[in-house]
């Protein structure tokens, strides 16, 4: 699924940067990406996201070259091959739960919003325990609710790769499962690739592979290893 | 199939235009113009004058004194609706002033001869029949009984009904010429008459003949009796007090008088005629009809033998 | 398309408060000066059309404004006073008809116009229902005094006295409504119209010898009447002509010297006019001849300076307003970095989340035009006839 090259990549403006000589993923795996702050595990993210792009080197998702392409072509691929879920959840507060799952197919042409993308989406919703909350919005929502909202908000699209930046970083221990159960199972079912960033070492036996960042050396990760919770 | 609605649409417009005119033109001679008068004379004379070509109206009860007459609304509303209303002038109709009508409809027939109206000098206040109180103050207004003053009022009708349809002046002024012939007439013979009474004193009824006895020199003062109502205690003093020095021999009578009034005056050495001012169209006849009678009593009261 | 818009509706209607501000102030600058306008235009036309109708106004020397709004639109504020042998004048001119108005007392809120019958021929007007006024006492109303009072032939109206203390001056006058007039569109729906002399009544020239007071009869009646006099009304008494005395009203003295307020002259030609117009011009004249089309000329050409003033400061305002709301859209947008970046994030296309960030504009500047336009029918449609009862009340 993911086959990354030589990547060398590193901010305009800062001293960071990172270079991974090879790395790759299979289809169907899950992977716990651990690792310092700093280290560049969002980064990783925004790369095989197309977020991003390498100064040098290639990335591979899902056999697209996508660090070779411009900006749209990357949007559009990402919009229908990722799912994308984060630590902060990133609801829209003006849009009731239904609105914010059905997000990308308002935003980008590629893909269409119909009767059976609705159908599903509410589908998903019943099974995920939000099926009688559709209505509401994000501020009468509790924090499990909210982030299960977002993460259908990745399913719905049904990306055959999910991305997950600390998605369980902001959650009490039973929503921590319960969402994890959401991603793993359909992981399982969609035979789709998980790639989750994480610091919360209790959840790393649920994952296939576990990748450390401190494998990869990062310009200045050393000083970055000593810190706890050093700046970017 | 624009064209042809367009067509069809200018058609019937067309085609409407056509009626109105056709009854536009249908309605060209409208209906002869209403005239209203306040008074009998003038109904008489613009009858005389106009004929058919006018619908002379006179909307007082023939029982009604026109002088003392106040009508309602609803009658108000109808002189409205006239064309020309012909006033007496001298204060004749006091309803007038309390009546709402259009100024440029209204002819006051001695407008012209304003300088000869003679005001009335009596104010004594009486009550009687159904005209209620009244009094005679201000000016005297039964201005026809002067014959002259009556050809001048024609003559104001003549001019008032020649603005409104001065296609048939000719026609107008031969009528006038044909009237003012008879007032003339009737002028010359009441001359003769007055110059046979000479300076008899007179007595007249009610003070309704100040322009008569002006015009024809008369010596006559008036009571304020009532042809229909027996005299009280108190009319009569008012007699013997005018009486007074000089005796009248003859009272003229405004209507018949009551044969008991008749025969007490008798009994005094008064005889009575009657003269009718003919304010109200009368029973039977006409105007004219009704001055030649008047005039005839009193060539019958003066014969020319008498000195 | 459609769901560039749905988003944007969305955060609008989320906002609601911004949102309604935002559309509130636009929508102000935008109908303020094309609402005033229209206002001013209507009014215009109105009035010119009522100007134009009235060739030559005769009154006392004195503002021509005053005289103008007086003989024309009825106002509270009436000229010096001129005598009724103005009229006489005019009409023995031979030049034009005169028709006299006497415009001074009010039924409540409504002018009483003495006037005689060829002010209705003249200004074409027809009846609704029963007849002009035939007997001292009667009156005409106009349609909406007919509606407002809820009178008909053969109700009564009646005047006010002029002011609360009038111990020995105006009467309250109790008038017989004799016809009511068809809808006009102009000030004539709004007044009630008798014979100049029934005017005179009210004002105590003429009277009848009956009892004034009819202390049975005057609660009963009086408590329609929103007047501020004591509500007892054993003090407050009016007059009222009926068939029985109708005969004892008169008038003493001669009626050359009544007054009037002004004459409406209608020149035969205009040949007629001019002349008519040179008589008035000596300078010790007591009284003047005024065309009110020219008054009202000089009247909207003030208006259309104060029109004029105030767009510009309109348009100041307004600037300052497309200003502020320019700041606090792009303030959102800065507020707004993290839900844009996440929509980016996701993979939302640049064109779409910056066509949804421009419909919001776009949906406010249309539902701003939308209401705008809306008050703007609203003022064609009723605006007139507000100012004017501001104006003449």
């Amino acid at each position: 699924m993911i086959e990354i090259g030589g990547l060398r990549f590193s901010y305009d403006e800062g001293d960071f940067s990172l270079e991974i000589p090879e790395l790759k993923v299979a289809h169907g795996e899950t992977v716990a990406i651990v690792g310092p702050s700093g280290s560049g595990k969002t980064t990783l993210l925004n790369l095989i996201a197309g977020t991003a792009v390498p100064q040098s080197g290639q990335v591979t998702t899902n056999g697209y070259e996508i660090s070779r392409q411009h900006d749209a072509a990357r949007r559009d691929f990402r919009i229908t091959n990722i799912g994308m879920v984060f630590q902060e959840f990133e609801l829209l507060e003006y849009l009731n739960v239904l609105d914010n799952i059905l997000l990308p197919y308002r935003i980008n042409r590629t893909l269409q919003l119909d009767a059976s993308v609705r159908a599903r989406a509410e589908a998903i919703a019943e099974r995920v325990g939000i099926g009688d909350k559709l209505s509401r919005y994000a501020d009468q929502l509790s924090q499990g609710e909210k982030q299960r909202v977002a993460v259908i908000r990745a399913l719905v699209v049904q990306p055959p790769l999910l991305l997950a930046d600390e998605p369980t970083g902001n959650l009490d221990p039973l929503n921590k499962d319960r969402v994890l159960d959401i991603l793993l199972q359909y992981a399982t079912d969609n035979a789709a690739t998980l790639i989750t960033v994480t610091h919360d070492h209790d959840i790393l036996h649920r994952f296939q592979r576990v990748i450390d960042f401190k494998d990869f050396y990062a310009h200045g990760a050393e000083q970055f290893a000593e810190d706890i919770a050093g700046p970017m | 199939m624009n064209l042809l609605t367009t067509l069809a649409s200018v058609l019937i417009v067309a085609a409407c235009t056509q009626d109105e005119q056709a009854s536009e033109d249908t309605e060209a001679l409208p209906d002869p113009p209403r005239v209203y008068t306040v008074n009998y004379p003038l109904a008489y004379f613009a009858e005389r004058i106009a004929g058919e070509t006018v619908n002379v109206v006179l909307p007082i009860p023939p029982d009604v004194d026109p002088a003392l007459w106040s009508p309602d609304a609803e009658t108000i509303a109808d002189y409205q609706q006239a064309d020309l209303i012909l006033l007496n002038g001298a204060g004749y109709a006091g309803w007038l002033q309390r009546a709402t009508l259009s100024q440029s409809r209204l002819v006051d027939t001695s407008a012209a001869l304003a300088d000869q109206l003679i005001l009335a000098d009596d104010s004594v206040t009486h009550s009687h029949g159904p005209g209620g109180d009244h009094s005679h103050q201000g000016t005297a207004f039964t201005s026809w009984l002067d014959m002259q003053f009556a050809a001048g009022q024609a003559r104001a009708v003549f001019d008032a009904l020649v603005r409104l349809r001065p296609e048939n002046e000719l026609d107008y002024r031969e009528r006038l010429h044909e009237l003012e012939n008879d007032l003339d007439e009737l002028d010359s013979r009441l001359k003769v008459v007055a110059e046979r009474i000479g300076d008899q004193p007179l007595v007249f009824s009610h003070p309704v003949f100040q322009y008569l006895i002006r015009a024809y020199e008369l010596d006559g003062r008036s009571v304020h009796w009532e042809p229909d109502e027996t005299p009280g205690d108190g009319q009569w003093r008012e007699l013997f007090e005018l009486l007074g020095a000089r005796h009248a021999t003859w009272m003229i009578w405004e209507d018949e008088p009551l044969p008991e009034t008749v025969s007490r005056l008798e009994g005094m050495g008064i005889q009575s005629l009657v003269f009718r001012p003919c304010g109200n169209r009368p029973a039977t006849g006409d105007f004219m009809r009704v001055m030649q009678e008047n005039v005839a009593a009193l060539e019958q009261a003066f014969p020319a033998s008498a000195s | 398309m459609r769901d560039v818009l749905y988003l944007a509706w969305r955060y609008l209607v989320y906002h609601r408060l911004k949102t309604a501000i935002l559309v509130t102030s636009i929508m102000l600058i935008i109908y303020l000066p094309i609402g005033l306008n229209v206002v001013v235009e209507q009014s215009a036309t109105q009035l010119t059309a009522r100007a134009g109708a009235t060739p030559l106004l005769v009154g006392a020397k004195g503002s021509p404004l005053e005289l103008t709004l007086n003989s024309l639109y009825f106002s509270p504020e009436y000229p010096e006073l001129i005598d009724y042998s103005a009229a006489t004048m005019v009409a023995d001119s031979g030049l034009a008809d005169a028709i006299p108005l006497y415009v001074r007392f009010r039924s409540r809120s409504h002018p009483i116009v003495g006037t005689s019958l060829d002010y209705f021929s003249f200004h074409d007007l027809s009846f609704a229902a029963g007849r002009p006024m035939a007997l001292l006492g009667e009156c005409v109303v106009g349609a909406t005094v007919a509606e407002s009072l809820g009178v008909k032939p053969g109700d009564a109206v009646i005047s006010s006295s002029e002011t609360v203390f009038d111990l020995a001056g105006v009467y309250p006058l109790k008038m017989k409504v004799a016809g009511v007039l068809a809808r006009t569109f102009t000030p004539d729906d709004d007044a009630i119209f008798v014979d100049v002399k029934t005017a005179w009544i009210i004002e105590g020239l003429g009277h009848g010898h009956q009892d004034l007071a009819r202390p049975e009869a005057a609660p009963r009646v009086l408590s329609r009447s929103e007047e501020n006099i004591v509500a007892n009304a054993s003090v407050v008494q009016y007059n009222e002509i009926t068939e029985d005395n109708v005969d004892s009203f008169h008038f003493h003295g001669d009626l050359a010297g009544y007054p009037l307020t002004a004459v409406l002259a209608v020149p035969r030609d205009e040949k007629s006019g001019v002349i008519l117009r040179g008589r008035y011009t000596d300078d010790d004249a007591t009284s003047q001849i005024v065309r009110p089309v020219t008054v009202i000329d000089e009247l909207l050409d003030t208006i259309l300076t104060i029109q004029q003033f105030i767009i510009a400061a309109v348009i100041i305002a307004g600037s300052a307003t497309i200003a502020t709301a320019a700041l606090v859209f792009m303030l959102s947008l800065r507020l707004r970095q993290r839900e844009i970046d996440t929509m980016l994030k996701i993979g939302g296309s640049r064109a779409r989340v910056a066509s949804m960030l421009l419909a919001e504009v776009v949906i406010v500047v249309i539902l701003s035009s939308s209401l705008a336009a809306v008050l703007t029918l609203l003022t064609w449609r009723f605006g007139p006839g507000i100012i004017e009862s501001f104006v003449l009340t």
